[in-house]
């Protein structure tokens, strides 16, 4: 149970001290300070051009002096302890303490237990009581922990200008209360994102009980759930999906990105993968069909894939609907649908003969018919309470967005509360919200950044981050989670609640007690010890909304689908223009989020920008494609697009309904050909240092009547160019084994496929104690790494003699690249950003990185003696390749280290250690997986825009950024390598803290660690448990079994360097009746075509 | 003509030499000696805020070490006692002694006593106090004969040689557990401490890391 504990005020030292961050709101005011931020990251710009060879040696024989002058101090600093005055409970130095919170966003949460050192958050893990995440987080949420460090963020409350003290502010908001409570609330109105908490929900009944004739209105610009009004109209009850993926054979997706972008993904992703996880030949596996018209995570997991324009996604539903259920109610709305028949037949066959085990579901962007002929195809399925059970879902009952914008056209607006969200940023842009909220008497904005609605406001109310509130939320199927703060507001921000609270004006406004009264009055019973659990165990048990029965409500649903269209045509004058959340993004809020901005976009693999996606063939009738490219490979169609392999973007001008945004481009193959992707959430006019001026706003392109999906876009060509970030230059796996991929079919007839792709497969390769012919059986992971000599190697090699062998295991069939584990490895391990420039260089410090290739079968590149890839593929599959240090047995790198520093353990873990690293890089030309990070500069210690001025820069981070990282792992200085330790430091603290427990339990001997004591930070974040870690000595452990599967592979095993981290192979489950099905992957027919085998079918 | 050079100067080769030898012999005994923990480190004895005596409260009284370091037995940091510690027996005896003011003033503000931190290895060297406990090497081993010191000192270099001598080999440190906070105690002969080491090393498979992953991440 988390304790309240009275932090005592801050001493006057405390308050005269250095301010680190509580005068950067008065900074920034100044203009020096201001310049100082818009240098932060210039538009494309590197400091180093702007330094020429003398200056260099200038600032070279400085550093010199300076270094000279510190040699002085060659004894170490004297150091203190700071003991607590007084003892706090249950506190221990130097160990973690792990509470229960909740990550909240919008109607859903994530359960949490977060890591604190002393009282001092720096991790967030999944909660595993809550069984349908198993301790799974997702990208943002590990990311967010970042946000409560941000020294950007608002730091205090403000009235026009003037900082407001505690008091002050709390006065302020009951007096809005006061003002207006002879009048009912006319003239107040609210504006709120929207939100799962019951504690809000109970609050804002309060309020509006009190201020009957205020507004209450909630926005959200991006959409993650289904319409309820769908289920209203084809149901006939107020529910809501909730979609049981584990049970269904046979799933399609209508435009719907159920892996990243619903907000039930994490959810999905884990049943999904459920039912795609394939251990053996008898296993069953699932078969996914998607519809799309971006490429999204979700269409990289497909079967197949059918690229189809939003705007002709109710067209295709009802032709599959009129195929599923023989309905003559859909014929009007499938006219002039241009699919071809065979896919959407033999799709629905494949749907009917899978009655009860099937599930169509629709992307939540979608108009409400679309969900409601989803709804209709699962009826008639069968699906509904098998693979599709529906809950209560009540409307909120709040006012929309042009509800309130009306009401303040009219004048009916004296006072205007926002809470959250950004409206002068996300609101639609015929709204002309900046002049409407300029036009409200007095605006108060509660907001956790000072952003570009906070400075069209006179009141700033500063937001204190989740992790330091008292509330509540509820996960996806209805389960109460709290959120606990875990640390005191670092600003004295104030809750939602307790504002809603002051305002409201009756009763309590602690958010403490708020959260009690109505938790206690949901569990019912001792509310003392209930609480208590809810607290302990981070959920509340049996709170999960309840599961309705519901029936196709035919005369609601036909009203909804007889309403018939005509498909608009689209064409390059015409072109459908979709708004998308960003991955990393989301809706803007994550602006100023630099480890998500650094990392790199799952399918683009642009770090610190956004483009506007164009397919191949758009690209080609723009002229931004030449034909013929002369380039060997499919990636670099043209020297010009490919400045040493940097990305230069066209940059184009996007005009839809009258307005124009003018952005960098990025071909994106998988596109529906004249669909144009807009990603929201960057191009931040008001935010933080790390937010602005990265990537374009796409919301000034936004209307209303088209939030999510709009026609009538037109593109032409500015004639600039662009540098983008981008992590990922070649495209193809150019015709090696590097991703193994077989069909279902194919693995069921020859379960050892994988170990006929590749070199090792076809000749002898120097392996084990000599050379060993292909067809000779491998000995035993167990005998090889800790009996069979590795090598005749000169060095002496360490032996395999600890008690237990580390490896790891990564499924490629279940791993849906969410990139969650590439920022749960940078919170774990200390992993600094870059910035753009320096991303732009190669110089990106993730430990692990998720490769995403396209294959399309079209033969081998030029370099192999085939006609090369001259044309972007428009139907490519999509292979995702998680890739980490593989802990070589035989490790390359460690043979040209000239100074040890990276040397084996007795574990099997290829250790690094900082501090004899003299920086030679040979290690990183000599590895031939390329995972190993280079220091260029002291990340830790200059700020991303003073890399190039050495110690004449800003020295030192603040110390707020300091709060984050995590104390079990060294920070790295400039000048040392750096990679995948395999979380050394869960590694050596769990064997520490088990050896512990069993001396004290008077066991001493009992030294190995039981699997699944120790899982590194990849593998817990991992939504679909893709990875997998553990003892290879024991052969019942997790990883033991999965590397004994069929499916086991190394990477680049011809090499003999055994590594220690194996894959496993991805299957692919096409329909062969399918008119696009394929009898093998794509990259094998080009891995074939390539090597010169034959194919074997 | 005379000779130039007088006869002696054929020697001076040999001389220059030797020379040689002797001058970079002593810089490097020097540099060995001077500029390495075993110098620099041992020894040293800052002046602490509160003149607290180890001899006094561990020696003298008997106090057992974990009464304030409490939490060495499941923590990788041995805490320094919190002032609520010293209070739970000051509040009784010596309540206005002058020494003391710190800690009472500590107790009441919730301000931290500055302890000066003696025993302190590098930032990149994680060091377990628990798991040492755990596995019987005794305080002893690294910290010397904190019960006899009135002002406490670095008595061992804890330099990572210091580390290895005993991670190499371990027999010639193990204790039973039980003795681990007895400073004073002895094996009743070096061929018993061996003997009894062995022992411990087979029982409890005590198998102390020497590769870099066991004190470096």
């Amino acid at each position: 149970m988390k304790r309240k504990i009275e932090h005592p005020a801050p001493s006057a030292r405390e308050l005269a001290g250095p301010k680190y961050w509580r005068t950067l709101g008065e900074l920034a005011e100044t203009p020096g300070f201001k310049s100082r931020l818009e240098r932060e990251f210039p538009d494309g710009a590197s400091t180093l051009d702007g330094v020429d060879r003398r200056q260099f040696m200038k600032i070279m024989a400085a550093s010199f002096a300076l270094g000279g002058a510190g040699l002085a101090g060659c004894r170490r600093p004297e150091a203190n302890i700071l003991p607590f005055g007084k003892s706090v409970e249950g506190v221990i130095p130097g160990l973690p303490l792990y509470y229960a919170t909740a990550y909240p966003l919008r109607r859903t949460a994530i359960p949490l237990l977060a890591e604190t050192h002393q009282g001092r958050p720096t991790k967030l893990e999944g909660n595993p009581r809550y069984e349908p995440l198993g301790g799974a987080t997702s990208l943002t949420a590990q990311a967010s922990l970042l946000d409560l460090y941000d020294p950007d963020r608002a730091v205090a409350h403000t009235a026009n200008g003037s900082t407001l003290d505690d008091a002050a502010v709390k006065d302020r908001l009951a007096g809005i209360g006061r003002a207006y409570a002879g009048s009912g609330g006319a003239g107040l109105a609210f504006l709120a994102e929207t939100s799962s908490s019951p504690t809000r929900a109970r609050l804002v009944k309060a309020l509006r009980g009190r201020f009957p004739k205020a507004v209450w209105a909630e926005y959200e610009p991006v959409a993650d759930e289904p319409p309820v009004a769908a289920a209203q109209a084809a149901l006939g009850a107020a529910v809501k999906p909730l979609y049981r993926f584990a049970k269904a054979k046979r799933i399609v997706s209508l435009d719907c990105d159920f892996l990243s972008a619903e907000a039930g993904s994490m959810y999905y992703a884990r049943s999904f993968a459920k039912g795609r996880r394939v251990t053996s030949r008898d296993d069953e596996m699932n078969r996914l069909y998607v519809a799309e018209s971006n490429l999204t995570l979700t269409g990289s997991m497909a079967d197949h894939r059918l690229r189809l324009a939003s705007s002709h996604m109710l067209a295709f539903a009802a032709a599959l609907a009129a195929r599923v259920t023989g309905d003559r109610i859909y014929d009007g709305l499938a006219q002039g649908l241009n699919v071809p028949p065979a896919w959407i037949a033999e799709c629905a066959a494949d749907l009917a003969a899978n009655k009860g085990s099937s599930l169509v579901v629709a992307g939540a962007h979608l108009p409400a018919a679309v969900h409601a002929v989803a709804h209709a195809i699962n009826a008639a399925l069968g699906n509904v309470g098998q693979t599709v059970e529906f809950v209560d879902a009540a409307p909120s009952g709040a006012a929309s967005l042009a509800d309130l914008a009306g009401a303040i056209r009219g004048g009916a607006v004296k006072t205007l509360v926002i809470l959250g969200g950004n409206p002068a940023y996300n609101a639609p842009a015929d709204l002309g919200w900046a002049n409407l909220q300029k036009s409200v008497g007095e605006v108060v904005r509660f907001g956790y950044y000072v952003d570009e609605t906070s400075q069209l406001a006179q009141v700033q109310v500063a937001a204190a981050h989740y992790l330091e509130s008292w509330g509540d939320a509820r996960t996806l199927d209805g389960t109460v989670v709290p959120i606990q703060p875990m640390i005191l507001p670092l600003f004295g921000g104030l809750t939602e609640i307790e504002v809603l609270a002051r305002i409201t004006g009756e009763g309590e406004s602690d958010p403490y007690k708020l959260v009690y009264a109505t938790v206690t009055g949901l569990a019912g019973g001792d509310a003392a010890r209930a609480f208590q659990r809810f607290l302990h165990d981070g959920l509340l048990a049996g709170s999960a909304y309840p599961v309705q029965p519901v029936d196709i409500d035919r005369s609601g649903l036909s009203r909804l689908v007889g309403q018939t269209a005509p498909l608009p045509q689209l064409s390059r004058s015409n072109l459908e223009v979709r708004f998308v959340a960003d991955h990393k993004m989301d809706d803007g809020r994550y602006a100023n989020n630099g480890w998500l901005q650094e990392c790199p976009d799952p399918i683009t693999k642009l770090a610190w920008d956004n483009a506007i996606l164009i397919s191949p063939r758009l690209a080609k009738e723009l002229g931004i494609e030449p034909q013929g490219s002369m380039g060997p490979q499919v990636a670099r169609k043209d020297e010009q697009d490919f400045e040493k392999g940097i990305e230069m973007a066209h940059v184009l001008e996007l005009t839809l309904g009258g307005r124009k945004i003018v952005a960098p481009s990025h071909i994106q193959v998988g596109l529906s050909d004249y669909t144009v992707v807009l990603p929201l959430g960057y191009g931040r006019a008001v935010t933080g240092r790390i937010g602005s001026g990265v990537g374009f706003d796409a919301y000034p392109l936004r209307s209303a009547d088209a939030m999510h999906v709009a026609s009538g876009g037109v593109l032409s060509l500015t004639g600039e160019r662009r540098k983008m970030a981008d992590t990922q230059w070649h495209w193809s796996m150019e015709g090696r084994e590097i991703v193994r991929e077989a069909n279902f079919e194919e693995y069921k007839r020859n379960p050892t496929f994988v170990k006929e792709i590749g070199m090792e497969a076809e000749t002898s390769v120097y392996n084990m104690s000599g050379f060993v012919a292909p067809d000779e059986p491998a000995a035993p992971l167990k005998v090889l790494s800790t009996e069979v000599p590795r090598g005749n190697s000169l060095y002496e090699h360490p032996k395999f003699t600890g008690p237990q062998q580390w490896g790891m295991s990564i499924d490629l069939n279940t791993c849906i690249g969410c990139n969650a584990c590439v920022v749960a490895c940078q919170a774990e391990n200390n992993i600094p950003i870059v910035g753009r420039d320096q991303v732009i260089r190669g110089r990106s410090m993730h430990w692990i990185r998720i490769d995403r290739y396209y294959s399309d079968g079209k033969a081998a590149a030029g370099a192999f003696g085939g006609p090369g890839n001259l044309e972007l593929p428009e139907d490519p599959q999509i292979s995702l390749q998680p890739v980490n240090c593989m802990q070589c047995e035989l490790a390359p790198c460690e043979m040209v280290c000239p100074v040890n520093a990276t040397v084996h353990d007795d574990e099997g873990i290829n250790a690094m250690a900082y501090n004899r690293c003299v920086g030679t890089r040979y290690c990183a030309n000599n590895c031939p997986y390329k995972v190993r990070r280079f220091n260029y500069f002291d990340w830790n210690l200059h700020q991303i825009g003073h890399l190039y001025e050495g110690p004449l820069g800003p020295s030192g981070l603040p110390e707020l950024v300091q709060m984050v990282k995590n104390p079990q792992v060294t920070l790295r200085m400039r000048g040392v390598m750096e990679k995948c330790t395999y979380c050394i430091q869960r590694i050596e603290n769990g064997k520490i803290q088990w050896k512990v427990k069993m001396a004290q339990a008077g066991t001493p001997a009992e030294v190995v660690v039981p699997d699944g004591h120790i899982k590194t930070a990849c593998q817990q974040v991992c939504p679909v448990e893709a990875i997998v870690f553990g003892d290879i000595l024991d052969e019942q452990s997790a990883v033991s079994r999965a590397k004994a599967r069929d499916q086991d592979y190394s990477l680049l095993a011809y090499l003999n360097t055994r590594p220690r981290t194996t894959y496993l192979a991805r299957l692919r489950n096409p329909n062969p009746k399918m008119p696009d099905a394929q009898k093998v992957p794509f990259s094998r027919m080009e891995h074939t075509v390539k090597s010169g085998e034959k194919e074997d079918s | 003509m005379s000779n130039i050079f007088p006869k002696s100067v054929n020697r001076l080769p040999l001389q220059i030499v030797i020379y040689l030898f002797v001058v970079g012999g002593m810089a490097t005994a020097a540099v060995t000696y001077y500029m390495t923990p075993k110098y620099t480190r041992v020894g040293y004895a800052p002046v602490q805020p509160v003149p607290f005596s180890h001899a006094l409260h561990a020696g003298q009284l008997g106090i057992d070490c974990r009464y304030c370091h409490s939490n060495v037995e499941v923590s990788g940091h041995s805490n320094i006692p919190t002032a609520q510690t010293c209070m739970n027996c000051h509040d009784q005896i010596k309540t206005t002694s002058p020494l003391l003011a710190v800690v009472r003033k500590s107790y009441e503000t919730n301000q931290p006593v500055p302890w000066v931190w003696i025993h302190k290895t590098p930032d990149y060297v994680y060091f377990n106090h628990a798991i040492h406990i755990a596995r019987g090497v005794s305080c002893v081993e690294c910290h010397g004969r904190i019960d006899q010191m009135d002002v406490v000192h670095e008595e061992k270099s804890l330099a990572m040689g210091f580390c290895l001598d005993c991670h190499r080999d371990p027999a010639a440190h193990l204790r039973p557990r039980d003795e681990v906070t007895n400073l004073a105690w002895k094996a009743p002969s070096p061929a018993a401490q061996r003997a009894m080491g062995e022992k411990f090393v087979h029982d409890w498979k005590v198998n102390p890391p020497q590769s870099c992953t066991g004190c470096h991440r």
